[in-house]
Order: structure tokens, then sequence, then C-alpha cells
């Protein structure tokens, strides 16, 4: 049975997307997600999509799904190396993707989690939102 | 139907992805962004593409079970057509206007790929299916690439996922050949089945034939014993009768009247006949127990047709008015000179031949009997004739004289001296004993020839080994 690997980073988790997932595999990939947060207690995701061409309505509502239940399960979600052309797709297929915090690469990422683990720390409540460049507006330069 | 734009004239089919498992969506989509690559597309476009094949695809997979992908080159546009035969769309204008909220959620996967490309068209009707149309103006129409060149390209970039998809090909294929293995194996456990009912079947048929060819051998081996037995119990008082006969025409007892003479005379052939016959059914007797042996030595032809000569000498008899015998009796004294010695049963050799002389003389009215032998096949083989000019042998009865009791008729049933009918084959047996064999040519009415073929050279059987020189049994 293929997996995406999840890797634990301190008290981030993180996962490096680098096949173009079938859907099973999409929903395998949220359930582990998951369990590996409430086992963890991890903080913080941090998903990398930079070797994804295609992000059809499926993969980015899975995408959206795993952002809100991370929040549920009190970690932040943050998907990074989104490409220009996937984001502009995205726009295009009317997919808002709700709640999900993105940045340009893998480092703007982990600052975002960190920023956000600390306003948690602090008792900052919902703080730490969008710090990195929002890669849904984002017609930046290629991030690989 | 609902058609946003007329057909496109000529179209020319690049790829065709079947999808019958999730993972040819995937395969869909990298398919179509490779499509899009080759025709031309910016990366932006190909995603475009690419997104909208793996939305109608991911419809197609989930709500028809599967379907096909084509993706064609259609005048200055890449159209690609998803067909699927599941249930079609009932409510498509409500899912077109974005009214339809899709049960499982998702749903907006036709409007998402609408705005995706330039145009669209959608065929459905409940029972019938679905097929879609994606088409999207190429970046360049004018100067579009050689669809040949685009469908080479795709070969080139087999796709990534197939060692999964030709490994699930290849479990279809075994579980087939499993199937078409098991059909046979059930044939082969039939044909088996009937193949032991067979083989129990035989195997009594053979338990039959070995008790009947122990019965045979049996009966045979009794008939064996009985002949010698017999012949022996015969030759005693036949033995008597010869030895008196000749006491009286020594006229060891006084003498005779010319009458007695005769009579004694005829007393003392019969038994001699007599004698000779039981000779020869004991000889029979011993060669079927396996008991006459062979006793080789050296001698020439010439010397054997000497003493044949001395044999049948008594046996012409002149004519009473003519004094000249009917019949001539010729040995090829000349031609026998130059052979070579022989080392083989001289004693069944001259018996052999005193056979085929007698029965030629007694077929034989007028004319004559030659008796020749010849070098034959590489001066190993001796081949001796017996020629006559006798009533010949009808074809149908030329295999018959070798069996045992057979006796042909002749014209004249008085003149013919009575045999057993043993003579023929028991000249044959010996012929094989020897390692050779009688064989007879003849024509009705001009005469016939029996040729005794012999190896020059006795050599016993491999087999037994018996048939050594000594312990003569005659």
């Amino acid at each position: 049975m293929e997996r995406i690997p999840i890797l634990k980073m301190g008290e981030f988790l993180l996962v490096t997307i680098q096949v173009d997932m079938h859907d099973r595999l999409a929903l395998q990939l949220q359930d582990d997600l998951t369990n590996r947060i409430s086992q963890t207690g991890a903080k913080g995701v941090l998903i990398d999509i930079s070797a994804l061409d295609i992000v059809d309505s499926f993969i980015g509502r899975m995408l959206a799904n795993i952002s809100l239940m991370s929040r549920v399960l009190d970690a932040a979600t943050v998907v990074v190396g989104m490409q220009p052309a996937v984001a502009i797709t995205l726009v295009e297929l009317g997919l808002t993707l709700p709640g999900i915090r993105t940045a340009l690469n893998v480092e703007k990422g982990m600052e975002l989690l960190r920023a956000y683990a600390a306003g948690v720390a602090s008792g900052g409540g919902d703080g730490g939102a969008n710090v990195g460049a929002d890669g849904e507006g984002a017609d930046g330069g290629p991030v690989r | 139907m609902s058609a946003e734009e007329p057909r496109a004239a000529e179209e020319i089919a690049l790829l065709t992805v079947e999808v019958q498992g999730e993972r040819d969506v995937v395969l869909a989509r990298q398919r179509a962004r490779q499509v899009a690559e080759l025709l031309g597309f910016d990366r932006q476009d190909q995603a475009r593409v690419a997104t909208a094949v793996s939305e109608i695809t991911r419809n197609a997979w989930e709500y028809a079970g599967g379907g096909r992908v084509t993706f064609l080159q259609a005048g200055g546009a890449l159209r690609v057509r998803v067909a699927d035969d599941g249930p079609g769309i009932p409510h498509l204008q409500d899912v077109l206007d974005g009214q339809y909220a899709s049960p499982t959620g998702a749903g907006r996967g036709i409007i998402g790929a609408r705005r995706l490309v330039d145009r669209t068209r959608f065929d459905t009707a409940p029972g019938r299916g679905l097929t879609v149309e994606l088409e999207k103006d190429l970046p360049a129409p004018t100067a579009a690439p050689d669809p040949a060149a685009v469908a080479a390209g795709l070969t080139r970039r087999a796709p990534a996922g197939s060692p999964l998809e030709e490994v699930q090909h290849q479990n279809q294929e075994l579980l087939r050949v499993l199937d078409a293995l098991n059909t046979h194996q059930a044939e082969l456990d039939q044909l088996n089945r009937e193949l032991s009912d067979t083989n129990r079947g035989v195997l009594a048929l053979y338990a039959e034939l070995d008790e009947k060819a122990t019965e045979l051998q049996r009966a045979s081996e009794t008939k064996s014993r009985f002949l010698s037995h017999m012949s022996h119990e015969f030759r005693t008082p036949l033995h008597s009768i010869l030895g008196l006969a000749r006491l009286l025409l020594d006229r060891a007892d006084g003498p005779l009247t010319p009458e007695q003479e005769k009579q004694v005379l005829f007393i003392h052939r019969s038994a001699s006949a007599l004698a000779e016959t039981v000779n020869d059914l004991l000889d029979t007797a011993k060669i079927e127990a396996g008991k006459l042996t062979v006793h080789a030595q050296p001698f020439t032809a010439a010397e054997m047709f000497r003493s044949l000569r001395g044999v049948f000498r008594p046996l012409l008899v002149a004519d009473p008015v003519t004094g000249v015998a009917p019949v001539d009796l010729v040995f090829e004294d000349a031609a026998a000179a130059l052979l070579p010695p022989l080392h083989t049963d001289e004693g069944k050799v001259i018996q052999i031949l005193r056979n085929l002389i007698s029965n030629a003389l007694k077929f034989t009215e007028r004319g004559e009997v030659r008796v020749g032998a010849v070098l034959a096949e590489g001066e190993d083989t001796l081949r001796f004739a017996v020629r006559d000019t006798g009533l010949g042998i009808a074809p149908e009865d030329r295999t018959r004289i070798f069996e045992e009791f057979v006796q042909v008729e002749g014209p004249d049933p008085q003149r013919r001296a009575r045999g057993t009918g043993l003579g023929l084959p028991l000249s044959r047996r010996l012929a094989r004993l020897l390692g050779g064999d009688i064989a007879v040519e003849s024509e009705e009415g001009v005469g016939s020839t029996f040729t005794l073929t012999l190896p020059r050279v006795y050599t016993p059987p491999p087999s037994s080994g018996s048939g050594g020189s000594d312990a003569g049994l005659r």
C-alpha cells in the first residue's frame, strides 16, 4: 500500500507530496495526517506541493479539509510551494480553499508555523494568520 | 444534447486512455498535460487542460464506474472527449447553471472545467451515458504540430503509472489463464478417469490372455511330449519288423518262394516308410520342445551330393518296357565342386534335401529333377535348388504345403505315396533351426523349384547357450 510519508520535525509535521496523487491516496493522507497530529500533539503541519503540476478540485478540497481538521486538533496548516499555474487554475476552477494558509516556500512556511505556535503559546488566540505570501493570489516566480 | 459550438470538420485521434480505475484518472490528467505540452500550450494552459480533464474524468469514474478519454486534434483546437456508459445526467442544465448541489458535496467539477477550456459540449440521455467534449484552441493554430509527431511524442512519454497498470493487466491475464487451466484440468481429470477405467478393463483382459497363453503352452507341451513318447514307442516294434523282414530276406530262416520274397520286400519297404514318418514326427516334436541340437561340422556340397545320389539310386525305378527311368535325377556336381566348404549340421541339411528331392520325385512323372547349389549374398550364404518338371503347385497351395499334416492332392491318387504331410514343414523347421529358410516357386504344369537358403557357417542363436556341436540326437 503506497503512502505519502509524514515527517516529524520538532513540534511540526512535514509532508512533501512528490507524486501525482490519485483520490484514494489523497484520502489516505488526510487520515494519516489527522492521526499523526493527535498522536504527536504537533502544533503545525507543513504541506509542500511544489512538485504538483495539477491540483484539481478534489485535491484542493482535500487540502482544505486537512486544514480544517488540523485546526480542530489545534494545529495550523501551511501549504507551500504551489506553482503559479496551479494557483491560477484553482482560482479559475472556482475553488476558494477556505482556511488554507499558504507560503511561497518551505522556509517561509516554517516561519509562519513558528509564529503561529508562539502566538498560541502566548495566549494570542487566533493570531499568526497570513504572514507569508498568499499563494492563491501570488503570481510570483516559480518556486521549486 | 446541448452543443455550444458546431463540431469541427476533421479530427485526428492522438491518444486514448481507458478509465478502469482510480489511478487512470491520474493517468488521464498526466496524459492531458503531455498532450497540451506537445501541442504548444504554455504551462498555465497545460495546467488548465489537465485540471479540466481531471475533473471530467473523475466524474466518469465516480458516477459511471469508468469510461474512455480520447485526445483529438480538431482543426485549430485540442479536443478531449470523455465518454462513459453510466446513467447519464438527468439534470444537466441545473448542473450547468450551478443550481445543482451534488450529494457528495463536490459536483462543481463540470462548472469548473467549463471555465478552464474554451468550449464544452455535453451529450447525454438517461441510460445512454454521458459524453463530454472539452475544446481548447491551440496557441498557434496555423503552426499546429503534425499529429503524427504528437502521437509519437506521447508514445515516447509512456505513462509513469504504467508498471502498476501493466501488473494489473497481467494479473487479469493470469486469472484468465488460470481459469482456462482449471477447465483443462477438469477435462484432464475426466479423461484420466476414463483412461483408468479402460486400463482396468485392459488389465482384466491381459490377465485372461495370460491365462489362455499358459493353457496353450501347457497343451502344446503335452502334445509334444505325447508325440515324442509315442514315436519312441512306435520305433521299437518298427525296428523289430524291419529286422525280422531283413532276416527273412537274407534267407536266415530258409529259402523263400519268389512270391514270399516279394511280400516280405513289401513289408520291409512299408515298415521303412513308417519308420521314416515316425522319425519325422519325432524330429518335429523335438524341435517344438526345443530339444533338437545342431552339431556343426565342416563338409562340402560335393560330398553331400554324392551321398544323396547313393540314397536315391535304388528309388529310380526303370520302366519295365523301355528299361529307362522316366525321371532323371541330376546333381550338378561340377558347380558344387567349386563351392567353399560348409560348417553346419550335415545330417540336417541332408535330411532337408532328401525330403525336397523325394517330394520332387513324387510329383514328377517324367522329365528330370535337378539339384544344384550356388553361392549367394557375399559368399556367406549357399542356395540349394531342387528343380523338377512335375505338376507344379497352385498358388493358393504354396503356403499351405508348409503347414503340418497338409497334403496337396495329386491327379492320380493311386500312384501317390502316402505321406504324413510332415516332410515340408519339418524341412522348413530344420532349415530355420540352421539359420536359413525354404522358399518355393512354381508354375502349374511346368514344374516347381524349392530353394533352401542356408548360411555357410552355422552360428548358434545368441539367446540359447546350447546349439553346441555334440550331443547327437538322431
